[in-house]
């Protein structure tokens, strides 16, 4: 009401006096203004999707983003690998003393580390996919969306290898998702498999000059006869991981993978590499700049041990403290490491072959051989077991530019004791340790299976350092090989056991708060408490102290 | 009209001037009458409208028109007596004349009777329905500071205020009633004359993470010549600022600068310097070195400790020296005011140098008979920031300088901070022993990591207002205020890894230029009603357009030539195509604009009743895309003059009850409407991770406050009371939606921050002689912050204001817990509450953080005081903040390198006591000191071990002036003083002053992180007027 009486004396006032410099300024300010809203409400330092038609950048410029996020930058990678698997591995262990030396490599899971492995694989890798879908790739550009899923395949099975059940079959169809068993996972992940090779070979075969993703590859150039030989490769991973709790699936995967006339990855050529739009080695920068990362002891006591020609191209000597310098001598998981420099003299990868833009290696062709090593020992082909553990080895002798000499034919060389100098001190517990394993490395026909299938696990190792750690863990709680030292100090509580080691990481807080019934149902099936004491559903051997996979 | 305000104005000894006070005796039935005429102007010159004139002892009277003027019939001999709230009464003798030119004087004994409120109208105190406080010039310049804010500390109550730990010239966190807003900015709304005005840092920005950063290079109010300021009120509640719009949810800080006075002419200088000392140093040990390999303190006893004050060796006495001239002058046409300024500073580290240049003019002048009145301010600022310490860990040299190894000397490194670096043909690098990220050599820090803040800032404010007639005038104002930042920082090859690329030094440059233009039109207007009632208002509209273009020069991959800090020089690409590792990227628009059409209108009815009800829309750009582009908030409020309609007892002079209700909404930051993709390295697209809510909408605050207003004994004490309570819905909450979405940030709508607490204002005349008078005041305000909802559909996950990282430090917000509450470890104790020690030995820490204490105070009160003596004056301000809790990850590491005190002592000790339990079960009652100190100290150790009180009360300030005598000269005043700040600490528990944050954003309050410490300001100041 007193609005109105409010506007009449002001129209009294106008009328007056002929001024209608409100009416003007309001006119200015508000009939015609608003609609430059959505211009100024732009970030003009972004990039809109209508700019993102031109050359199918809108689907493709998606892909160097995915590919990327496989092992993410230095910081996701730190977490998600680096802090986790890369030490339960044996491959890495850090001279930092990350949150007072009570983190995940001495099994103190940490919330915030675990939790960047949803977002990179789930945020960076799968939704992106699904967002690539949503823009009709799947059926517009189905070479394209045959890429999307190989890529989609290698980072989701690796969550679902470091959780369990996850969500995959549902992701994307409702504000919160529910939890699939891993078999299912499996199932799914070879399903997509199918579609990545059957859209590929058939892209090849009607378009054998054309490489439209080139702009956008970061591993293959465009060339769909090489992501057709990752795919089937892959396949055989993800088929030998599931061989002891369903043999039957394994084999038969295995088998697609192996006669799949598109081949498997063979020579060094072949390797599954990712560099280009600027992405740089995350181990190097890791090493080098934030010098957050030393190799671990068990990858040093097997490489001393063998005498290993690649060891110097691998890794590089220790420089302090003075008792070990020039030796190539690594850091034990679950070392309580004092601040820097305490360990920063510790044996580093070698950064001059591991260098700022050096290829992060997804699947290396000699793992591959040892992959069909195994098919071999299990008796589901008819090839030389020991020629393609042989094959294997040389393949990457070659990779590393070494010379393999007699070590094919060495029979005596095991795994080396582990001395660290700076133990047992007032504050520590002594990390040195004898030797766990007594395997060879050449090739023992008159050997038990069990004991040749340590030999090819223990050289697959070696072959997949630096970047296969996720996997590399994987294969150790599969088959109990390497024989690997257990942690210093276990932080766990009690959920973890230290001569068993690590099984698994405990799902993301944010699931439990996001996803509630989802992840509670996952426990479920799971089958045991959400710790890192639970195997998963493939985990047959559970750390036994002598493994059996036969 | 009531007996008691007449008993009241009459006995208010300077109400009245004496020079013109003439007894009268006369009859007027025999006079002849005849009309006068007048004009009466207030001190600038400006016409008075509405002003009282009336004969005395007569109830006959008349009131000055829209231009001051009046006619009345008088007799010769009539006492003619001027009147008008907030100015000395005047009575004039009718003589001869027949035309009266009358200027009236603002009553100095009341400051508060008009009051500058929102949009620079000026109203009587009597009508204002929320409280206010007024700061003078004077006692913003009496003791400076390098930041204004800074001198408001313990002077009004119901603001908290927080300088930054970045140096010289850094920002200052001004909270008014308490923090309101989960996202956005809680810092006040800053107005110079009526216009707002921008408060931004360069585009550092202020740091997010306890690694810090970068330095900010100062907020916009800090830039301001303190010396040009008339006054600054403070309106704390949203009622007072709701006409202000959604920028004002947090309260007002209206600044009045100072104009030219008619009829006078002046000269006014001031200069004033103070010498500045750090005010307090970490407690060191100096039994225990190094051990061999190590670089922490761990070592054995050592026979001969160096006792090198190694602190001393860094730090230096800092200084600021502020020098300004005013010339102000006058005629009843046009009035001239410029000003300069020139504010020289060095910080306690070596190099932190501030230099800042304050131009000023304004010209007032009066066109068409006065009824056109032309207002132009113009403001230039030059200000330039050297090395500005670094906050938190990185590029701080105060990491370095204490944790050097204890029973050293630190001399070696600081004479011999460089080092050749082998076949590099004399290049140097940093010689320091410890090779982590967060220490380098300090001297290396200040020599070699420098940095450069540089601002030029042009103000221009011009107003154009024309009187109508005696009740409507109209009033336009334009003001561009454009700040040009640019920031350099030279790191150079040698400095540590982690915070350079390459091997041969970095470059990073940042230029950005903030425009905000603002322009509104009012209309004002008064209502002739008859009767008891009368009407005003004010009717308007507004546009404010803030733009800021910029390019951030990054890093690259480090320097191709060692040491040449030019953007050629940065490495962009070793590999891959054009634009791989690009260093060069477009600093976002930041463009938003508000249009806004606002009314107010203010009823009362007999001078005793007051209300005041106000309504403004607004149309928020950074809303486009949604529905609710368009908003709009009411306020209303009524207030009560008690003494003028009831009968009081005499004692009570004036007594006043108001309340209010206002509602003001905030829009959600730009962009996020339309969430984007963004170019990443190499050529690849960062595409959109946002989830899209196209339904957001501005958060609503909703507050009511209500007051006392009190003087009693003819003004002597004065008392103010304000009980309030606000809270603020729809807070803009970001979120992190289900993983496998594939979005990773969410934004929503949600929750219920609330604000309530209590203002209470006393000041008293103690003593008020010829020669001796004594005026106390104390200022008390108390604020409970609650946080009564977030996302209602993730009620246990909080807001994050500061991440964890690796540190032992977080600050949230969490449902049913309190802004900015500091989350950490604490101890794993058993069910009997004894530690539990794991079989390491050392206290295990529990696995989820745990709220440890919230930093806000809990009160805050001042006290002050002052004195004059003939011709000495003397000032002091104690004030305190009370309750609190605040988190040292400084002494975390102190101590876990073992070169604190404590870390000593338990050594001398044999262990750290505690009541503990280890894995069997078995009593643990001493842990070796090193064990202890590395599990509970260090950047993830233990926080609840590192929580102290935040209560700190201070000498805040002591000034002693003496004014020299003058005899007839062109000089008209001369005083000397001598002033201090921040002298002594009552009272402080923690290792640092708490009061200082690292962020003068939302987080990392209450965390000292290597904050550089406070100082202890001695000095003189000097001050003439011509």
């Amino acid at each position: 009401m007193k609005k109105i009486n409010f506007i009449k004396y002001i129209s009294t006032g106008i009328n007056t006096f002929g001024k209608c410099a409100l009416v003007a300024v309001c006119v200015i300010a508000f009939s015609g203004c608003t609609k430059n809203f959505e211009k100024i409400n732009t970030d003009n330092s972004g990039v809109t999707n209508s700019q993102l038609v031109p050359d199918n950048n809108i689907i493709g410029l998606y892909y160097p983003g995915i590919q990327q996020n496989i092992f993410g930058e230095e910081n996701d990678y730190q977490l998600c690998q680096n802090l986790n698997s890369d030490c339960y591995s044996g491959y890495y262990m850090s001279p930092d003393p990350f949150r007072g030396n009570i983190n995940n490599q001495d099994y103190s899971l940490v919330d915030g580390w675990n939790s960047d492995v949803y977002t990179l694989g789930y945020t960076r890798v799968m939704g992106v996919v699904q967002t690539i879908e949503k823009k009709g790739t799947r059926t517009a550009s189905p070479d394209f969306w045959g890429i999307a899923k190989i890529l989609q395949v290698t980072a989701m099975s690796r969550v679902t290898d470091y959780y369990g059940p996850i969500a995959y079959s549902k992701v994307g169809q409702g504000a919160t998702t529910p939890y699939d068993s891993q078999q299912a996972v499996y199932n799914e992940l070879f399903a997509d498999l199918d579609t990545a090779v059957t859209n590929l070979t058939a892209y090849v075969a009607a378009n054998p000059k054309l490489t439209p993703f080139a702009k956008f590859d970061m591993v293959y150039a465009g060339n769909y006869a090489e992501w057709i030989k990752y795919a089937n490769s892959l396949r055989l991973r993800l088929a030998m991981h599931i061989v002891n709790i369903d043999p039957t699936t394994a084999k038969a995967q295995a088998l697609k993978a192996i006669n799949d006339p598109g081949g498997l990855l063979t020579t060094n050529a072949d390797n599954a590499g990712l560099t280009g739009y600027g992405y740089h080695s995350p181990i190097w920068w890791i090493g080098t700049s934030w010098t957050d990362l030393a190799v671990g002891a068990s990858l040093t006591s097997y490489l001393n041990g063998y005498n290993d020609p690649r060891e110097s191209k691998m890794i590089s000597p220790a420089t302090s403290p003075a008792s070990i310098a020039g030796q190539y001598v690594g850091i034990r998981a679950g070392t309580p490491v004092s601040a820097k420099p305490g360990y920063t003299g510790y044996s580093l990868p070698n950064f001059t072959t591991i260098g700022e833009y050096s290829p992060m290696i997804m699947m290396p062709a000699a793992e591959v051989w040892f992959l069909k090593a195994e098919a071999a020992l299990r008796g589901w082909t008819t090839e030389s077991a020991q020629t393609d553990y042989e094959t294997g080895i040389t393949t990457s002798m070659t990779q590393w530019g070494a010379s393999a000499g007699s070590y094919l034919t060495d029979n005596t060389s095991t795994q080396a004791n582990y001395v660290d100098p700076q133990t047992p001190s007032t504050s520590a517990p002594n990390a040195s340790i004898n030797a766990m394993s007594t395997i060879t490395i050449a090739w023992n026909s008159g050997a038990t299976n069990e004991q040749n299938l340590e030999r090819i696990i223990t050289q697959k190792w070696i072959a997949m350092f630096p970047c296969g750690g996720w996997e590399a863990w994987t294969e150790y709680r599969r088959t109990g090989y390497p024989r690997l030292f257990p942690v210093v100090v276990n932080n766990s509580g009690g959920t973890i056991s230290t001569a068993l080691q690590i099984r698994r990481i405990a799902y993301p807080s944010t699931e439990y708060t996001n996803n509630a019934a989802a992840v509670a149902a996952a426990v479920t099936m799971l089958g045991g408490p959400d710790n890192g004491g639970t195997p998963v559903w493939w985990d047959t051997n559970k750390g036994q102290a002598v493994p059996k996979n036969f | 009209m009531m007996p008691c305000i007449a008993m009241g104005a009459s006995s208010y000894p300077n109400a009245t001037s004496k020079a013109n006070f003439t007894v009268t005796s006369v009859s007027r039935a025999v006079k002849n009458q005849a009309p006068v005429s007048g004009v009466v102007k207030d001190e600038t010159g400006s016409p008075l409208p509405g002003v009282s004139v009336s004969i005395k002892g007569t109830t006959k009277g008349t009131r000055t028109d829209g231009n001051g003027a009046f006619t009345l019939n008088v007799a010769p001999g009539d006492v003619l007596v001027f009147s008008y709230v907030g100015y000395v009464k005047k009575e004039v003798t009718v003589g001869s004349q027949t035309e009266y030119v009358i200027s009236l004087d603002p009553n100095p004994n009341s400051l508060n009777e008009v009051v500058v409120t929102a949009l620079g109208v000026k109203k009587s105190e009597k009508s204002l329905v929320y409280a206010n406080q007024v700061v003078s010039g004077d006692q913003l310049t009496a003791v400076k500071t390098d930041n204004l804010m800074n001198s408001l500390n313990g002077k009004v109550a119901g603001v908290d205020i927080s300088p930054s730990s970045s140096g010289v010239g850094g920002s200052v966190k001004v909270i008014l009633r308490g923090s309101k807003s989960a996202t956005g900015t809680n810092q006040p709304l800053y107005v110079i004359d009526g216009v707002p005005m921008t408060n931004t840092s360069n585009a550092n920005g202020q740091p997010t993470g306890t690694y810090g950063g970068s330095p900010d290079g100062g907020d916009g109010i800090s830039n301001l010549n303190p010396e040009d300021i008339e006054s600054i009120t403070v309106l704390e509640g949203a009622s007072a600022a709701a006409l202000y719009g959604s920028q004002a949810a947090n309260g007002v800080v209206l600044v009045t600068t100072k104009k030219g006075k008619t009829g006078q002419a002046t000269i006014n200088l001031s200069s004033s310097y103070t010498n500045d000392a750090v005010s307090y140093e970490p407690k060191f040990q100096n039994e225990y070195g190094a051990a061999a390999g190590s670089d922490e303190s761990w070592g054995t006893k050592l026979a001969s400790p160096v006792t090198e004050d190694n602190l001393s060796d860094f730090f230096r006495h800092g200084n600021n020296l502020t020098n300004s001239i005013n010339f102000a002058s006058g005629s009843e046409l046009a009035q001239t005011y410029f000003s300069y300024a020139n504010t020289t500073a060095n910080g306690v580290e070596p190099g932190d140098n501030l230099q800042r240049n304050n131009f000023t003019f304004r010209e007032t002048g009066h066109f068409l008979n006065n009824k056109l009145t032309v207002d132009v301010n113009t403001n230039y600022i030059n200000q330039k920031i050297v090395d500005a310490p670094g906050e938190g860990f990185y590029y701080n040299a105060l990491t370095g300088l204490y944790l050097f190894p204890r029973g050293e000397s630190i001399l070696p490194y600081k004479e011999n901070y460089a080092v050749v670096q082998p076949g590099r043909n004399g290049l140097l690098t940093q010689n320091w022993d410890a090779n982590e990220d967060v220490q380098q050599n300090p001297w290396w820090i200040t020599n070699k990591n420098p940095n450069y803040a540089n601002r030029d800032r042009l103000i221009v404010n011009s107003t154009v207002k024309y009187e109508v007639n005696n009740w409507l005038n109209f009033q336009i104002r334009g003001n561009v205020d454009r700040v040009a930042d640019n920031f350099q920082q030279d790191l150079y090859a040698g400095t540590n890894s982690v915070l350079t690329p390459g091997a041969d030094g970095s470059f990073t440059m940042s230029q950005q230029v903030l425009t905000q233009m603002y322009s509104d039109f009012i209309a004002n207007f008064k209502v002739p009603l008859r009767g008891d009632f009368k009407l005003d208002g004010l009717l308007g509209a507004s546009i404010t357009d803030d733009n800021t273009v910029g390019t951030l020069y990054g890093a690259g991959l480090g320097l191709s030539i060692p040491n040449v800090f030019t953007e050629q020089n940065v490495v962009t690409s070793e590999t891959g195509g054009a634009g791989a590792n690009s260093n060069v990227s477009t600093l976002p628009n930041n463009h938003s604009q508000v249009q806004s059409i606002f009314g107010s209108v203010n009823l009362s009815f007999k001078n005793w009743a007051y209300l005041t009800v106000t309504e403004r829309n607004d149309w928020s750009s950074t809303l486009a895309f949604t529905p609710n582009e368009s908003y709009s908030y009411p306020s209303v409020g009524l207030s009560f003059i008690l003494n003028e309609a009831l009968k009081l007892p005499d004692v009570i002079s004036y007594a006043k009850i108001r309340g209010s209700y206002a509602e003001v909404a905030t829009p959600v930051t730009q962009y996020i409407t339309n969430p984007i993709n963004y170019l990443g390295a190499g050529g690849s697209v960062n595409f959109n991770s946002v989830y899209p809510n196209p339904a957001l909408k501005p958060t609503d605050t909703k507050s009511k406050e209500a007051g006392l207003d009190l003087r009693l004994f003819n003004n002597r004490l004065t008392y103010n009371f304000t009980w309030y309570k606000s809270n603020s819905y729809n807070q803009f909450i970001q979120y992190t939606p289900e993983a496998s979405t594939g979005y990773s940030t969410g934004y929503l709508n949600a929750g219920n921050i609330q604000n309530s607490g209590i203002e209470m204002r006393l000041g008293y005349d103690i003593l008020k002689s010829s020669d001796f008078t004594w005026n106390t005041n104390m200022n008390y305000s108390f604020n409970k912050n609650k946080i009564i909802e977030l996302n209602p559909s993730a009620p246990t996950t909080p807001v994050v204001l500061t991440g964890f990282g690796n540190n032992a430090y977080e600050s949230v917000l969490v449902t049913g817990g309190q802004f900015g509450d500091i989350y950490g470890y604490k101890f794993e104790r058993s069910p009997t509450g004894q530690i539990e020690v794991g079989t390491t030995g050392a206290p295990i820490a529990n696995t989820t953080p745990q709220l440890l204490g919230n930093p806000n105070p809990k009160f805050q009160l001042g006290w002050g005081n002052s004195f004059s003596y003939k011709r000495f004056s003397f000032d002091f301000l104690v004030d305190g903040k009370f309750g609190g809790q605040v988190l040292s990850m400084t002494q975390m590491l102190l101590d876990s390198y073992g070169v604190s005190a404590a870390s000593g002592a338990a050594r001398d000790a044999g262990g750290v006591a505690i009541n503990g339990v280890n894995p069997s079960g078995q009593a643990v009652t001493k842990v070796d000191a090193e064990t202890y100190y590395s599990a509970v100290g260090g950047r993830s150790g233990i926080g609840e071990a590192y929580m102290y009180s935040a209560t700190v009360v201070r000498l805040r300030s002591a000034d002693l002036g003496y004014s020299v005598p003058i005899a007839k000269s062109v000089i008209k005043s001369i005083k000397f003083s001598i002033i201090g700040g921040n002298l002594i600490y009552f009272y402080k528990k923690a290792p640092y002053d708490p009061e200082i944050t690292m962020s003068t954003a939302n987080g990392l309050s209450g965390v000292d992180v290597f904050n550089a410490p406070t100082t202890r300001n001695v000095g003189a100041s000097f001050t003439a007027s011509f």
